[in-house]
C-alpha cells in the first residue's frame, strides 16, 4: 500500500476551496492526528461533515484502511479452514458505490480517484480500475503511488502501449519501472540513463532501480558496484537490501553479506528486507533451518512477500524436505505465477525425486517465462538426457549455449552428448568452443572440465592423424592433474607413430615450450586448425 | 450451521412429541449430523415432514437468537446442557447424539470473544438469508413482524442489504454473477465437499446433468479463490478440463492437485507405501493416462515408465500393476501387439488379488484374441468365467463392459439376433451401482457401443425412423465435446452412408466420406473407395483398395481386408474378369471361415455363387447359394437378403434354361419359382427404397411373366420399369455386371 500522500500538496486556487479549506481545518487536523494515531474509525467519524476535497478524500481513505485493518485481524481468529480466504474488507463495497457515484458526478479530484482506483482493484475489477487509475494520473500526475499501482496491473508490453498517459518527466519514471518489470532490461537502463543525464545523477531510487536491473540479467558484477556506491551514499536504506544480499550469496561473499545483515539488524529488524538478508545469510553459512525460520518470518511481516516464499522453498529444498519445498514454491506461485525461480525450483525438486518426466512440466514453464534464460534450457537439457531424448536435449543445449549461457555448462554436455552417440565431429567441435568459451570468459570457473575436453580433442585429433593439433592438445592435457597420465601417454603414442613415417617434429615443439600462456595458444590454433 | 441441528436436538428433548413424530425425527438426525449443510428453507422443509410442531418450535428459537441480541444465544449455550446430563435421556454422553453435543459445547466454549460474536453474526446472516429472498407464494409471517425490529437492532444487515440492491445495477458483470449463482459466496468446508463430490460423481456417470463445463469452471474458481488450499477442487477442474479437451489446463490442475496432495500431506517424510511418496508414483500414472487420453503416446510412455520407475523402487506392487495396465492398453493404442504383455498383467493382478484389474484384462485379451481369430467358444468361455467373478465381487462397471463386448463379438460373427439381445440384456439391465443424485449410471463407453450397434442393427433391418431415434439419444446422452461421443458420430456417418449408396444418391454419399475420414482413417479410404466404384471410376478404386488392403494386412484388420477383397472382386467383374475374381473370392472364404466371420462368409458365397452363374454354371450357383441363403436370411441386412433372393432368382432363371428376348423350352415349374423369389425380392428391394435393384427386378419379372405367357402381368412389370427408368435417368447397367 502506499503511503499517505500527505496534505501539504498545494490545494486547487479558487476562493471557493480556500474558503471551504479555512473552513474545514480544525475537523481536518484532529482527523489527521487520529488518523496519524492509526485510529481510522474515530478519524473518519470526525469528518463525516466536511465538505472540502481534502477532508473528504482523508474521509474516504481513513474507512478504507479501517476496513483493511479489520481485515487483517478477521484473518487471525477464522472459524473454519474454508473461511481462510473469505475475510474480505466490508468497506469497499460501500466506499465504491459512494465514490461511483461522485465519478459519474465528476467530483473526484487526483487522490480520490487514486483511492477509487484501489478500491476497484481490490474488488478484482482491473478493467475498471486501470481506466480510474488512468485519470487519476492525468489529474495529478506528480502522484507516484497511482502510478505504482498502475503498474501493477499492467500485464504486457502491448497493454502498456496502449494506455494514454500524461506527458510528464514523470512518466519516464513510470517507464523504466515498467521495463523493468516486464524484464526488458535494456530498455530500462537506457531510460535510468536518460534519465540519470537529465539532471537526476544523484537519485538513489535511480540507482537502486539500476541495480535491480542488471540483477534481473544476472550482470552480477555491475550490481555490486552499483549497490556499494548505494550503500555509501544512502547508509541506512532498506529498501532493495534483499536484492542486493542476493547477489552477496551467488557471489558467496560471506563477510560482506554478513556485515550487511548486522548493518541492516541495527536499522530496524523487523522489516521483510533485513529478514531475508538474514535468512540468506544463515543460508550461506549452511544453517538451513535457521534461515527458514527467518523467511517465515518475512513472511508473517508480509505474506504476499514473493521472494521470501520462493527462498524458503530453496531452504526446504537443501534440507531434503521436499514437500514443504513444493508447498513453499506452490505458495510463491499463488502470489505470481509469472514467478520463474519458483517454477524453476518446483522443476529441481521433481528432478531430485527422481521424476524427470514429471519435472519437465515445471521446467517448460519456466522457460516460457524466461525464453532467454540458459539454466531453464540446461535442465530442460538434462531432463530430456535422462528420458533418453538425445535429439530434444541436443536442441536444449545448443539452444541455452546460443542465448548467452551463464554456467558455461551447457557446451560441455552437449558435447557429451554427442560423444555419447559417437558423432564425434559433432563432440569435438563442441569441445572445442567449450574451451573457447572457458578461456575467453578469463575467470577460472570451479566445475570447468577442460582437461576432459582436451583429452577428447587429443584423441580425436590422433584418430584423424592430425598429429600437430593432437599433440597440442595433449600437451595442454599434462598442465591438469587428472589428465596428466593421459596426455603424456598421447604424447608418447604420437611421437610413436611420427617416428614410424618419420616426419620431424621438433620444431612443432619449439614454439610451444616458450609460450606458458595456455589461453592464448589453444584458441587460434584451433579456430584455424578445425572447421568442420 | 450446526446451531439448527442443536436447536432441532433441543427442541426434540423439551417438548412432548408423539411417537411415530419421534421416530422420523430420529430418523433424520444422522444425514443432518454427517450430510451437507442446508439452507434453512430445506431444514425447515424436512423438519415439518416429520413433524410441524417441532419445526415451529425451531424456527420460533432461531428467530428468538437471530433477532435478539448475543446474550439470547449465549443464553441459548448455557442452557443446552441441561437436557442432556440427566441419565434416563436417550441422548446419554456416549451415544451418538450425546458425543455430537458434547462436541458442540465443547467447540463452543473454546471459541474466543470476537469468534463468537462472529459465530452469532453468521447465524443472523443464516437465518435472515433465508427470508430475504422468501420463497415464493408463501412469505413467513414472522418477516412481516420483524422488519421493524431489524431495522433498529441489527443496523449493519440492513445496511448490507439496501446496498447491494443499490449497487447491483451498476455492478461489473462479473461481479454481478458471483452474485446470483444458486450456491454464491463461500461455502463451508462439508457444502464445498458435497459440491465436488456430486460433481464428480456426475461427471463420471451422466455428464448430462452435470453442471456446463464453463459454470463449473467458474465455481471451482469461485471456491479456489477462497481457498486455495482445497485440493480436490484442483483434481475436479482437472476433470472439468478434460471434458472440453483442454490439454493445457487440464494438465495444469493436474499437477496443481498433486502438488496440493504432496503437501497436504499424510504425515510427510515417509517415502513408503504411505505418504506423498505414495502419492508421487499416482501422480505420474495420472499423468501417463492424461497423456494417453489426449493421444500423446510417446510422452505418456515416458510418464509410464517415470511410474514404473518410483513404483518399482518403492515395491509398489498395486500400483506397478495398474502402470502395467497402462502399458498394454498404450501399446494397443499404439497398434502394437501387446497380448504377452497383457497376459501377464492379467497372471500379476491374480496374484496379487486385484481382481478388477484382471478382468479388465481378460477383457482385454479377449478382444485381442477376437480381432485375432482365436476360436469362439473360447473366447465366449473366458467371457462367461469374468462374468462369474464380476457378479461375485459386484463390478457392474466390467459387468457393463462385458455385455457390451459380447454384443461386439456376436456381431462381428455375424449373429445379429445374439447380438441383439446382448445390447438389450445391457440395456434393460438395473446397474448394481446405487443410484446418488437420481442419477443410474448410464454414459459409459459400454452404453455408447452398445446403442450404436444398436442403431445399426437396426439400419440394416431398414427401420431408420427407430435409427434417428436411438441417434438422437446417443447424442443428448453423449455430447459431442465428450470422450466418447466419436464412437457414434463414426456410427452416424456410417449408416448415411450406406443408407445413400442403397438408394444410389452417390452425390450424397461422396461428401460424408470426408467426415468418415476424419473419424477413422481406413473406413474412410474403404468408403471412398466404394463411391468411386459406383460412379464407374475403376482405376482410382481399384489403387485405393490395393493400398488400403497392403495396410490393413499390415495391422492385421481381418474384417476390412475381406471386405477390400469383395470389392476388388466386384471391380473384376466390371471388367469382365469373372475367372480372376474366383481366386480373390476363394482366398476372402478362407479367410473369413478361419476367422468365423459368418457374415462375411455368407456374403463372399453370394459373390462366389454370382461369379459362377456369369461363368455359365448356374446349377452349381445355385447349390453354393442355397449354403448361404439361411444365414443371410437369418442374419444379414434386408439389402444382402434381397441380393441373394435377386440372385437366387436368375439362378433358377438360368437353370430353366430361361434366356433373354428367346422363349425356348423352359422349365416352368423352376420359372414360375423364380417370380417368386423374385416377388421377394423386390418386397426387400422397396422396403429400403432401393430403386435401381427395383428396376432390375421389375425387368426380369416382365420378362418371366411374358414367358409365362402372363401378358397383363407383363405389362404392369414393364411398366414399373419403365416408371422407375424414367425416374432414375441413368442408363441401367447391364443386369449381367453385378450382383
Amino acid at each position: 500500500m502506499a503511503m499517505f500522500p500527505g496534505l501539504n500538496v498545494p490545494a486547487n486556487s479558487g476562493s471557493d476551496h480556500e474558503m471551504e479549506d479555512a473552513q474545514d481545518l480544525d475537523a481536518l487536523t484532529l482527523a489527521k492526528s487520529y488518523f496519524d494515531l492509526k485510529e481510522y474509525d474515530r478519524a473518519a467519524y470526525f469528518l463525516k461533515g466536511c465538505r472540502s476535497q481534502k477532508a473528504y478524500f482523508l474521509y474516504m481513505y481513513s474507512r478504507y484502511l479501517s476496513g483493511e485493518k479489520k481485515k487483517d485481524d478477521e484473518t487471525v481468529d477464522s472459524l473454519g479452514p474454508l473461511e481462510k480466504g473469505q475475510v474480505r474488507n466490508e468497506a469497499l463495497r460501500e466506499l465504491r458505490v459512494e465514490l461511483s457515484k461522485k465519478h459519474t458526478a465528476g467530483e473526484l479530484d487526483g487522490f480520490t480517484l487514486y483511492l477509487y482506483g484501489v478500491v476497484l482493484r481490490k474488488l478484482d475489477l482491473p478493467k475498471e480500475a486501470v481506466d480510474v487509475f488512468v485519470e487519476g494520473i492525468h489529474a495529478l500526475p506528480l502522484h507516484w503511488g497511482a502510478w505504482l499501482e498502475l503498474s501493477n496491473l499492467v500485464t504486457n508490453i502491448e497493454m502498456l502501449k496502449s494506455l494514454s498517459l500524461p506527458d510528464c518527466w514523470i512518466k519516464d519514471f513510470f517507464m523504466a519501472h515498467m521495463y523493468t518489470e516486464l524484464q526488458m532490461i535494456k530498455e530500462a537502463l537506457q531510460k535510468y540513463q536518460n534519465l540519470i543525464e537529465a539532471g537526476f545523477s544523484k537519485s538513489t531510487y535511480i540507482i537502486s532501480q539500476i541495480a535491480v536491473a542488471y540483477h534481473n540479467i544476472r550482470d552480477i558484477d555491475q550490481a555490486l558496484a552499483l549497490f556499494n556506491e548505494l550503500r555509501e551514499q544512502d547508509p541506512y536504506r532498506i529498501d532493495n537490501m534483499d536484492t542486493f544480499s542476493n547477489l552477496l550469496y551467488v557471489k558467496s561473499m560471506k563477510p560482506e553479506l554478513s556485515y550487511l545483515a548486522h548493518n541492516l539488524v541495527e536499522i530496524d529488524k523487523y522489516r521483510v528486507e533485513t529478514c531475508c538478508v538474514i535468512g540468506n545469510y544463515y543460508s550461506l553459512r549452511s544453517q538451513h533451518e535457521k534461515a527458514a525460520l527467518y523467511f517465515q518470518r518475512a513472511l508473517k511481516l508480509n505474506p504476499r512477500c514473493l521472494g521470501a516464499w520462493t527462498l524458503m522453498g530453496h531452504e526446504y529444498m537443501e534440507m531434503k524436505n521436499t514437500s514443504a519445498a513444493i508447498q513453499a514454491y506452490r505458495h510463491a506461485i499463488e502470489v505470481n505465477k509469472r514467478d520463474y525461480r519458483a517454477w524453476y525450483g518446483l522443476g529441481q525438486t521433481y528432478e531430485i525425486l527422481k521424476m524427470p518426466f514429471y519435472c519437465l512440466y515445471y521446467y517448460r514453464k519456466a522457460h516460457q517465462l524466461r525464453p532467454n534464460d540458459s539454466r531453464m534450457l540446461v535442465a530442460l537439457g538434462e531432463s530430456y538426457e535422462k528420458l533418453s531424448q538425445q535429439a530434444e536435449a541436443k536442441k536444449c543445449y545448443w539452444r541455452a549455449y546460443s542465448v548467452g549461457d551463464v554456467e558455461k555448462m551447457a557446451l560441455l554436455k552437449l558435447a557429451k552428448l554427442h560423444e555419447q552417440l559417437n558423432e564425434s565431429d559433432d563432440a569435438a567441435q563442441c569441445y572445442m568452443l567449450y574451451i573457447q568459451d572457458i578461456f575467453s570468459c578469463g575467470e577460472q570457473l570451479e566445475h570447468a572440465e577442460v582437461s576432459t575436453a582436451l583429452r577428447y580433442l587429443g584423441q580425436y585429433y590422433f584418430k584423424n592423424k592430425l598429429y600437430d593439433e593432437a599433440s597440442l592438445c595433449a600437451q595442454r592435457c599434462c598442465d591438469y592433474n587428472d589428465a596428466r597420465e593421459e596426455g603424456k601417454a598421447l604424447l608418447r603414442q604420437i611421437s610413436q607413430v611420427r617416428d614410424q613415417i618419420e616426419t620431424p617434429s621438433a620444431d612443432l615443439f619449439a614454439p610451444l615450450s616458450n609460450n606458458n600462456t595456455p589461453v592464448r595458444r589453444v584458441s587460434p590454433l584451433n579456430l584455424i586448425s578445425f572447421t568442420p | 450451521m450446526c446451531s439448527h441441528a442443536v436447536a432441532l436436538l433441543y427442541e426434540m428433548t423439551a417438548s412432548k412429541i408423539t411417537l411415530p413424530e419421534r421416530r422420523r425425527l430420529n430418523k433424520l438426525i444422522l444425514p443432518l449430523q454427517q450430510g451437507p449443510d442446508l439452507t434453512l428453507g430445506q431444514f425447515l422443509k424436512t423438519v415439518e415432514e416429520c413433524c410441524p410442531q417441532t419445526a415451529y418450535a425451531v424456527k420460533l428459537r432461531l428467530h428468538e437468537m437471530a433477532d435478539g441480541e448475543l446474550k439470547d444465544m449465549e443464553y441459548f449455550f448455557s442452557t443446552l446442557p441441561t437436557p442432556f446430563t440427566a441419565f434416563d435421556t436417550e441422548a446419554y454422553k456416549t451415544s451418538v447424539v450425546g458425543l455430537f453435543m458434547r462436541h458442540m459445547l465443547l467447540a463452543y466454549n473454546k471459541l474466543s470473544f470476537s469468534q463468537v460474536y462472529k459465530l452469532y453474526k453468521s447465524l443472523q446472516h443464516y437465518y435472515h438469508s433465508h427470508y430475504a429472498k422468501p420463497m415464493d407464494g408463501q412469505v413467513p409471517a414472522l418477516v412481516a413482524d420483524d422488519s421493524e425490529m431489524d431495522l433498529t437492532s441489527i443496523e449493519d444487515t440492513v445496511g448490507d442489504r439496501v446496498d447491494k440492491e443499490e449497487l447491483d445495477t451498476p455492478l461489473h458483470e462479473s461481479e454481478l454473477r458471483s452474485d446470483n449463482t444458486p450456491s454464491r459466496g463461500p461455502l463451508s468446508q462439508k457444502q464445498a465437499e458435497y459440491f465436488l463430490a456430486r460433481q464428480a460423481y456426475l461427471l463420471k456417470n451422466d455428464e448430462n446433468k452435470a453442471l456446463k463445463p464453463a459454470a463449473l469452471q467458474e465455481e471451482l474458481n469461485n471456491m479456489l479463490k477462497f481457498n486455495p488450499d482445497f485440493a480436490e477442487a484442483h483434481y475436479l477442474n482437472y476433470l472439468n478440463s478434460m471434458r472440453v479437451q483442454d490439454i493445457f489446463l487440464s494438465a495444469h490442475s493436474l499437477l496443481h492437485y498433486f502438488d496440493r496432495l504432496i503437501l497436504s500431506g499424510n504425515d510427510g517424510k515417509s517415502n513408503g507405501d504411505e505418504g506423498y511418496g505414495r502419492s508421487l508414483r499416482y501422480a505420474a500414472l495420472n499423468l501417463a493416462s492424461l497423456h494417453c487420453r489426449f493421444g500423446h503416446y510417446q510422452q505418456a510412455d515416458l510418464a509410464l515408465q517415470e511410474a514404473i520407475r518410483i513404483a518399482q523402487e518403492s515395491n509398489d506392487h498395486v500400483c506397478l500393476q495398474h502402470c502395467l495396465s497402462w502399458l498394454y492398453t498404450l501399446e494397443q493404442m499404439k497398434g502394437s501387439d501387446s497380448t504377452v504383455l497383457t497376459e501377464d498383467s492379467v497372471k500379476m493382478a491374480a496374484h496379487f488379488c486385484l481382481p478388477y484389474l484382471a478382468s479388465l484384462g481378460i477383457q482385454s485379451l479377449v478382444q485381442q484374441g477376437a480381432t485375432q481369430g482365436k476360436t469362439a467358444h473360447k473366447l465366449m468361455d473366458a467371457l462367461k468365467d469374468t462374468d462369474i467373478l464380476h457378479w461375485k465381487h459386484s463390478l457392474s462397471e466390467l459387468i457393463e463392459i462385458s455385455l457390451a463386448q459380447t454384443t461386439s463379438i456376436w456381431r462381428m460373427y455375424g449373429k445379429s439376433t445374439m447380438s441383439l439381445q446382448q445390447a438389450q440384456l445391457l440395456l434393460n439391465m438395473s446397474s448394481l451401482e446405487p443410484v446418488n443424485f437420481g442419477v443410474q449410471q448410464n454414459n459409459t463407453e459400454a452404453f455408447a457401443v452398445v446403442l450404436c450397434h444398436l442403431a445399426e442393427l437396426h439400419a440394416e433391418q431398414g427401420l431408420y425412423g427407430a435409427v434417428s431415434e436411438i441417434i438422437q439419444h446417443l447424442k443428448e446422452q453423449f455430447p459431442p465435446h465428450t470422450q466418447h461421443a466419436k464412437l457414434w458420430m463414426l456410427c452416424d456417418l456410417k449408416i448415411q452412408f450406406e443408407r445413400h449408396m442403397n438408394e444410389g444418391k452417390y452425390h450424397l454419399a461422396e461428401p460424408l466420406v470426408t467426415a468418415i475420414t476424419a473419424l477413422n482413417q481406413l473406413e474412410g479410404l474403404y468408403r471412398k473407395a466404394q463411391v468411386l466404384k459406383a460412379v464407374n471410376r475403376s482405376t482410382e478404386a481399384y489403387h485405393i483398395l490395393q493400398q488400403l488392403q497392403a495396410r490393413c494386412e499390415k495391422t492385421k484388420c481381418t474384417e476390412m481386408v475381406i471386405r477390400v477383397m469383395l470389392s476388388t472382386a466386384e471391380l473384376h467383374w466390371e471388367s469382365s474378369g469373372f475367372s480372376t475374381a474366383l481366386p480373390v473370392l476363394l482366398q476372402a472364404l478362407a479367410l473369413a471361415r478361419q476367422h468365423h466371420l459368418q457374415s462375411l462368409a455368407s456374403e463372399t458365397i453370394l459373390h462366389l455363387a454370382f461369379t459362377q452363374l456369369m461363368l455359365g454354371v448356374p446349377e452349381q450357383a445355385l447349390n453354393v447359394l442355397h449354403e448361404a441363403v439361411e444365414p443371410i436370411l437369418a442374419h444379414r441386412a434386408v439389402m444382402d437378403k434381397g441380393c441373394a433372393m435377386l440372385l437366387a432368382a436368375r439362378c433358377q432363371m438360368a437353370v430353366a434354361g430361361f434366356k433373354p428376348n428367346r422363349q425356348g423350352q423352359a422349365d416352368l415349374r423352376l420359372a414360375a419359382s423364380a417370380l417368386d423369389t423374385l416377388n421377394e425380392a423386390a418386397a426387400y428391394f422397396s422396403q429400403l427404397n432401393c430403386k435401381e435393384r427395383l428396376r432390375d427386378v421389375h425387368y426380369l419379372q416382365a420378362q418371366l411373366h411374358r414367358s409365362l405367357g402372363q401378358i397383363l402381368e407383363s405389362n404392369k412389370s414393364a411398366m414399373l420399369f419403365r416408371l422407375l427408368d424414367q425416374e432414375l435417368q441413368s442408363p441401367a447397367p447391364p443386369v449381367s455386371m453385378r450382383l
